[in-house]
């Protein structure tokens, strides 16, 4: 018997997968010390949600289709790419994708999807989420609101390291975009081709990762 | 001396950890110093603001500054080293295919507190450093990594008269709580004790390479084990 998708959708949101999300801030910290404040996260997480966000879940999801149905990788890999202009951005994103795909090479070793990233040179994380949805069957639907949920839980989690808080409040803010990542979902649900994948960045959230990737004394990676 | 006749499959990891300042690594740069020459070397810190240990030992010159990594924490170096190794497994295995093949990778925990040890699954054999200036009754209040690490290290022996520690004594009492494991009374400038360590360490490798040495875990807080029937016994360093 094939676990249901919610009890799948648990597994890959939780905190505690072993993918190293301990080393990330989703450019929490660098934008904290350029003056972000406690008070201006939840529009930090909305701005996320609508531009980067949203290219990462249009990817993983497009990824997805492509994996299902055998069609390449390289053109999906190609529109992330030209979507994430920041070359730290991208690093970031690979290293996670390594990471992610360390543990999908264990749990789904004979998936195709998995076998067929495994393969690549360097995949986006997004790629990646998109191989471990079809390995085990979540749904795009799922897939675009795993990507949405866990961009805002880990800007939640870094901003009670790096921003003095009560847990309730950070949680909080993660509640109330909800309906934020809801809508992320919709939006990207039904993509099938990396052209129609939304071309949002954030000029100011990839200034802060370049900065970021040259500082000194970082807690986290990114 | 070594079989390179027979292949091994990766490099030693080497860990060391023990609570912040004690000389982790001051340790790390002494054995780059003296083993380079003849070995491989590459390293992996873990410091909380990230590369704190990175920078110090680069610019100690002991090594070339590419081979010697640092891995964000997230503020987490206890979940770094432990529950999620991710971040320090990708960083060992690029350093072993950037510098193939390489015989140690030492990899340095961010200072953490007394129950933080390193997970087998990341390490091969791990050395806790203790800090004499810390105070001599450190050794008794035990904890993972002082009673079960692979080899405590009391550094700093040099500071033992300006503080008031019995070098001897605090030895003895880690002794006691180790059922006998390795411990070295060390400083750097103490030539003898720095001879005692690299070829502790040395010997470690011998056992990697023989496909003997089988990662332990000092465990976390763990009941009090008694007599070691394995062959720990066969290993001591005497300080
Ligand atoms: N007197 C003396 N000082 C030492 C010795 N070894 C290290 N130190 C000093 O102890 C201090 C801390 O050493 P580090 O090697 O930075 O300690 P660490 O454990 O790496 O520290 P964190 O990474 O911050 O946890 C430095 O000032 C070293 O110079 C020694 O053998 N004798
Ligand atoms: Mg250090």
């Amino acid at each position: 018997m094939t676990p249901s998708p919610d009890l799948l959708l648990m597994l890959l949101a939780d905190a505690r997968l072993p993918v190293a999300g301990h080393t990330q801030s989703a450019g929490l910290e660098p934008a904290v010390r350029d003056g972000l404040a406690a008070a201006h996260v939840p529009a930090y997480l909305r701005a996320r949600l609508r531009t980067v966000t949203a290219v990462e879940a249009g990817v993983a999801v497009v990824a997805r289709a492509h994996l299902l149905d055998g069609r390449p990788l390289a053109p999906v890999e190609a529109a992330w790419a030209a979507r994430t202009p920041s070359a730290a951005m991208r690093r970031t994103s690979r290293g996670q994708a390594k990471a992610l795909l360390r543990l999908a090479g264990r749990l789904w070793p004979d998936a195709p999807a998995v076998r067929a990233v495994l393969d690549t040179d360097a995949p986006s994380r997004p790629v990646a989420l998109g191989a471990v949805a079809a390995a085990c069957g979540l749904g795009a639907a799922e897939l675009a609101r795993l990507v949405g949920y866990d961009d805002v839980q880990t800007v939640a989690a870094a901003a009670l390291k790096l921003l003095p808080l009560d847990p309730a409040t950070s949680t909080g803010w993660v509640h109330d975009v909800l309906p934020d990542v809801e809508a992320l979902a919709r939006t990207v649900r039904d993509l099938d081709s990396p052209a129609a994948v939304p071309a949002s960045g954030l000029p100011q959230i990839e200034a802060w990762a370049e900065t970021h990737a040259v500082s000194a004394r970082r807690l986290f990676s990114a | 001396m070594p079989d390179h006749t027979t292949p091994t499959p990766r490099a030693l990891r080497l860990g060391v950890c023990g609570p912040v300042g004690t000389g982790k690594s001051s340790l790390i740069a002494l054995l780059c110093r003296e083993l380079a020459a003849t070995l491989e070397l590459g390293v992996v810190t873990n410091d909380i603001y990230t590369d704190e240990d990175a920078r110090f030992l680069r610019s100690a010159g002991v090594l070339d500054a590419d081979r010697i990594r640092a891995v964000e924490t997230g503020a987490c170096p206890h979940t770094a080293i432990r529950d999620d190794i991710t971040a320090n497994l990708m960083a060992v295995e690029e350093l072993e295919a950037d510098y193939a093949p390489l015989d140690v990778v030492l990899i340095e925990s961010g200072g953490d507190n007394l129950t933080a040890t390193f997970s087998p699954a990341l390490v091969d054999v791990q050395v806790f450093v203790l800090d004499i200036a810390g105070g001599g009754d450190v050794a008794r209040k035990g904890g993972p990594g002082i009673e079960r690490a692979d080899l405590l290290v009391v550094n700093k022996t040099d500071l033992a008269p300006y503080v008031g520690v019995d070098r001897d004594r605090m030895v003895a009492d880690a002794s006691a709580a180790r059922s006998g494991r390795p411990v070295v009374a060390l400083s750097r400038t103490d030539r003898g004790s720095v001879v005692e360590l690299t070829t502790w360490m040395l010997a470690q490798l011998e056992r990697h390479r023989a496909g003997a040495l089988v990662p332990a875990d000092p465990g976390p807080m763990a009941p009090h084990a008694h007599a070691h029937p394995h062959d720990h016994l066969h290993d001591h360093v005497h300080a």
